[in-house]
């Protein structure tokens, strides 16, 4: 009688972990609902208005206007931010990775693996405030800049690259290296047209990630993009961003200006999460393809 | 797959290009009202002070599309430190520059180019109306000494309304802030602990514990408008703008009155304390329009200044047409665009003050030169 | 370019394994000019970090002229008087992680079991990906439906029960505003469960099936063999994940300035109003009094680089020694 009580005690207990992990499930994925359901309600009536997409933030409320459109120059400024810091990063970080990856055999190699796994834990913020520090002595003119911004997100991205590209070059079976070279072809051209176009799913899904993480950054942002309403006339200006807009109209009085952070809210969560889900699902047909050959 | 990243980055690459040659510039250099030559399109970017911040919002949008201001209201230190440091074109803040910061940046000129007046505000639900309040009740709420709403002191000053018996969280701002200066700048002139303990300040004093911290004007409201049974200070236009849910406080003034900051009563603060303004360069640590005077001022109103270097050879990036374009706009600020200040509660300049800024505006030189001024219609 | 095609009709068949040594001319230039460009760009990757490391320190130059290394155990930050100590804020972040931790570990640790041994097959894949969803989304965004969903419910019901019915712990003292340093601890929790489950689940899921299926001919029940085949063996990894949770959430910015309510104090209790070291550099970096206080936040972000790297470095070493395939690409 007593070994079956034990028994079903066990059982009982396994079932109830079961449930608890369950309910724990549900309890981490509440946050993700909710603030999409919040971006929607809050945001969605404000989106879908011709203008929000074109035209400038609003002002605050006033006796004269009390606008909720737009985002325009912040995406905008968005697009270029991630332009600049693209250009640096993606050349920067496929290249390095080849390194490491190609030309493994030096220590160097796993120096910079390294290197680059842990620059991916450095605060963001840091990445901003390294930036300023450096441009408020040498260069104050254009310490608030797209200039500045770009490097700033370069920094938060490169590591990223380095990472991905390194891991799509490590699937690449040894096998197409050799046959590669056993066919006479230089180790640089069988680089980077053979090995790095094998990668180049990976290597693309990996530089649209990190796109997406540098889109969302606002906080390497406030001390070098520092943001601005107007639309960009140039590079060496201050320029605004998503992230920035969503800043600094959420902490606003203005019932208008916070109406249209959710909106601008709903518009980067929405390309966020549709970006992540598709590249997902991509790298995992890409797996299962690679697995069965 | 590819094709997708290589469709963003094509995308990318048009728009960055696009911008830094200007491919999308639509402003041209249109001739300007007489007929002078306007510079070629240069953007102008500001930092500073948050109290002034909806007025110069409203300046960018105003002023000719073809100069492009960009002001990033970071709190009055940040200005002073920004125009310091030469990262921006001009600096605003609501705190006169300290002796120390004079020496740290010689040749900034002190233009005041607007006023303004400094409000308390106070989330109580259920008390309509406004409550009445002396600098000393101020000052003893917000270092703490005087903790509940229903309190004798608070309950003397408004004895026919019903205060609620719970704990008093006073909201200051965070960072260097000129609105923080003017606040307590007026606290210690009513409150002799306040003013042994503290004095005036861009910052919120640091040895005084609890309360919550807000950063900007704009933090502050919203502070304010999100938790119950606080009170902070902002400036005038925040308070009426807001729509949002905080009361409006009234402040006793020298007569006695108690005065609801509107822009009549600052306005006419400005024009009783008519303070002496020193030359541009010079010492304007000790200019105040508090505790002004007349039976119907408001006693807490300030004069909001920008800061610009009167020798623009000061930055080694400067062009001609920067330079014409940085003058240009300041003297539109304080001719032109004072029509903006009243819509929005802040105090139109009165013309002996116009003159004194258009003479600061005038002494300022490039390349060993007067900058001559073209405004643009 | 066809890649069957050798690429000079005057080289002869290489044998495979002198292939790199046997190259004519031409080749060898090219591979050389290549090889020079991808180490001096592999180089800049490690220059980076040098260089974040050298501004930081350049900069820190005057605080720590002023105050030494006093400044790391100085409790008082009071820009008005030029006295700056890191103290406030090491405690604002250490104490905010900690309680992030409390709250994710759990949570993350039981949706990792939960994928890799209780959930339905047709599930495990969506509930994953969802998870992995929530470490995409940005923290400013985080930040703005904390402040306008969670923190009127922290302030309105959740805090004045936790201090009716917990208030003799001390840890639920003072008024109860809703910006302060719990708030801002969940908000981080939420944001670095994602982390640890990513990392949880990895390695439960390399654990040998061998030894679950051991324990299960045993007669062990699914909790069991979890706990006593699955976990042992993925301990490492799992610590790895936590510390690397860890990391993240000492660092996080945006959503924790949003809600901690911005005071330059070492919090005395949950309802405290506190400050991390990244929240003040967000907040008073551009808006300070001076060159002195420019100087003691970077030295202070300076602070926080290191204890982050330490910290990042133990948890990565963790998780490599379980996963063996040198990490994957875990933020």
């Amino acid at each position: 009688m007593i070994h079956f009580d034990r028994h079903a005690r066990r059982k009982l207990l396994s079932h109830t972990i079961a449930v608890l992990s369950g309910l724990a499930v549900i309890a981490v994925l509440y946050p993700l609902v909710s603030i999409v359901y919040e971006a929607f309600v809050l945001g969605g009536g404000v989106l879908f208005q011709a203008q929000f997409f074109t035209a400038v933030p609003p002002n605050a409320c006033s006796a004269l206007s009390c606008q909720t459109v737009g985002i325009g120059p912040d995406i905008v400024g968005t697009l270029i931010l991630i332009g600049i810091a693209s250009g640096i990063s993606v050349p920067v970080g496929v290249l390095a990775a080849i390194f490491a990856s190609e030309y493994r055999a030096r220590g160097l190699g796993r120096a910079i693996s390294f290197t680059a796994d842990v620059l991916t834990g450095v605060p963001s913020i840091i990445m901003g405030a390294f930036i300023y520090g450096y441009f408020v002595i040498y260069y104050p003119t254009i310490a608030y800049s797209a200039y500045t911004g770009g490097l700033a997100l370069s920094a938060i991205m490169t590591p990223i690259v380095v990472r991905t590209t390194e891991e799509g070059l490590r699937v690449v079976p040894n096998s197409v290296r050799e046959a590669a070279l056993a066919l006479g072809i230089t180790k640089w051209k069988a680089t980077l047209r053979i090995v790095l176009i094998a990668a180049l799913p990976a290597v693309a899904t990996g530089v649209l990630l990190a796109i997406m993480r540098a889109a969302g950054e606002a906080a390497p942002l406030l001390f070098t993009a520092l943001g601005s309403n107007l639309y960009p006339t140039g590079l060496g200006h201050p320029i605004g961003a998503l992230p920035l807009l969503i800043y600094f109209f959420a902490l606003s009085p203005y019932s208008n200006q916070v109406k249209v952070a959710w909106g601008a809210t709903l518009f980067l969560l929405l390309l966020i999460l549709i970006v992540n889900i598709v590249s997902r699902l991509l790298i995992h047909r890409m797996a299962v393809r690679m697995g069965g050959t | 797959m590819i094709a997708v990243v290589a469709v963003i980055i094509v995308v990318i690459l048009v728009v960055v290009v696009g911008y830094s040659a200007g491919w999308f510039n639509s402003k041209s250099s249109t001739s300007s009202t007489t007929g002078c030559t306007l510079p070629s399109a240069v953007s102008l970017t500001g930092e500073g002070s948050t109290l002034v911040a909806p007025l110069m919002d409203q300046w960018a949008t105003s002023y000719w599309t073809g100069s492009l201001v960009t002001y990033d209201a970071a709190g009055s230190s940040a200005g002073i430190t920004a125009i310091t440091a030469k990262t921006v074109d001009f600096g605003a803040s609501d705190a006169p520059l300290t002796p120390a910061q004079r020496a740290a940046a010689p040749g900034l000129l002190t233009i005041p180019e607007s006023a303004g007046g400094v409000v308390p505000i106070y989330n109580l639900p259920g008390v309509a109306g406004s409550l009445d309040f002396t600098g000393n009740v101020l000052a003893q709420i917000f270092d703490g000494s005087l903790t509940n709403w229903n309190s004798t002191a608070l309950q003397a000053l408004n004895p026919t309304v019903h205060l609620p018996t719970q704990t008093i969280v006073p909201v200051h701002r965070t960072g260097g802030s000129g609105t923080t200066f003017v606040f307590t700048s007026f606290l210690a002139l009513e409150n002799s602990t306040w003013a042994h303990l503290y004095g005036k300040g861009t910052s919120f004093p640091t040895n005084i514990t609890g309360g919550l911290g807000a950063s900007g004007n704009g933090g502050e409201a919203t502070t304010v408008g999100t938790t119950q049974y606080s009170i902070g200070y902002v400036d005038l236009n925040y308070a009426l703008t807001s729509g949002s849910s905080f009361g409006v406080g009234n402040v006793q003034n020298p007569t006695g009155n108690y005065i609801h900051a509107n822009i009549t009563n600052t306005e006419s603060a400005l024009a009783d304390v008519k303070p002496t303004l020193p030359a541009g360069t010079g010492d304007w640590y000790n200019v105040s329009l508090l505790n002004a005077p007349g039976a119907h001022d408001y006693p807490i109103t300030t004069l909001t200044y920008v800061l610009v270097y009167q020798n623009l050879n000061a930055y080694s990036t400067y062009t001609a047409a920067h330079a014409q374009n940085l003058v240009d706009f300041l003297t539109w600020i304080v001719t032109t665009g004072q029509s903006d200040s009243a819509p929005l509660y802040y105090v139109p300049l009165p013309q002996y003050i116009v003159s004194a800024d258009t003479t600061s505006i005038d002494s300022m030189t490039f390349g060993g030169a007067a900058i001559s001024v073209c405004i643009p219609s | 370019m066809d890649p069957l095609t050798p690429s000079s009709p005057s080289s002869s068949p290489v044998p495979q394994s002198e292939a790199p040594h046997r190259r004519t001319d031409r080749h060898r230039w090219g591979d050389r000019v290549f090889f020079g460009l991808v180490a001096v760009v592999g180089i800049s990757v490690i220059t980076l970090a040098a260089a974040i490391v050298g501004i930081l320190i350049y900069s820190s130059q005057q605080s720590f002229r002023v105050f030494g290394w006093s400044f790391l155990w100085g409790t008082v930050w009071s820009p008005d008087s030029n006295i700056f100590g890191v103290v406030p804020f090491m405690a604002g972040t250490l104490l905010t992680s900690a309680i992030a931790l409390l709250i994710a570990v759990p949570l993350a640790l039981g949706s990792a079991i939960f994928l890799t041994t209780h959930a339905p097959r047709w599930l495990r894949g969506p509930a994953g990906t969802a998870i992995e969803l929530l470490a995409a989304v940005p923290s400013v965004i985080y930040g703005f439906w904390a402040l306008y969903v969670i923190h009127p419910y922290m302030a309105s019901t959740i805090e004045p029960g936790l201090h009716q019915y917990l208030g003799w712990t001390g840890l639920f003292g003072g008024t109860a505003v809703g910006l302060d340093v719990l708030t801002a601890s969940i908000v981080l929790a939420v944001m670095i469960i994602p982390t640890i489950c990513a990392v949880s689940r990895d390695t439960l899921l390399a654990v040998p099936q061998a030894q679950k299926e051991a324990a299960l001919s045993l007669g062990a029940t699914d909790w069991e063999t979890t706990r006593v085949a699955s976990i042992p063996y993925a301990r490492s990894g799992i610590i790895g994940g936590i510390i690397l949770g860890l990391g993240r959430a000492m660092g996080e910015t945006m959503a924790v300035t949003m809600v901690i309510g911005n005071a330059d104090r070492i919090p005395t209790s949950l309802f405290s109003q506190g400050q991390t070291i990244a929240s003040l550099i967000a907040n008073e970096l551009l808006s300070n009094t001076g060159p002195l206080q420019v100087s003691a936040i970077l030295e202070a972000g300076l602070v926080l680089f290191v204890i982050v790297l330490i910290v990042n470095i133990v948890a990565r070493i963790l998780v490599w020694r379980v996963l063996k395939v040198g990490g994957g690409v875990v933020e």
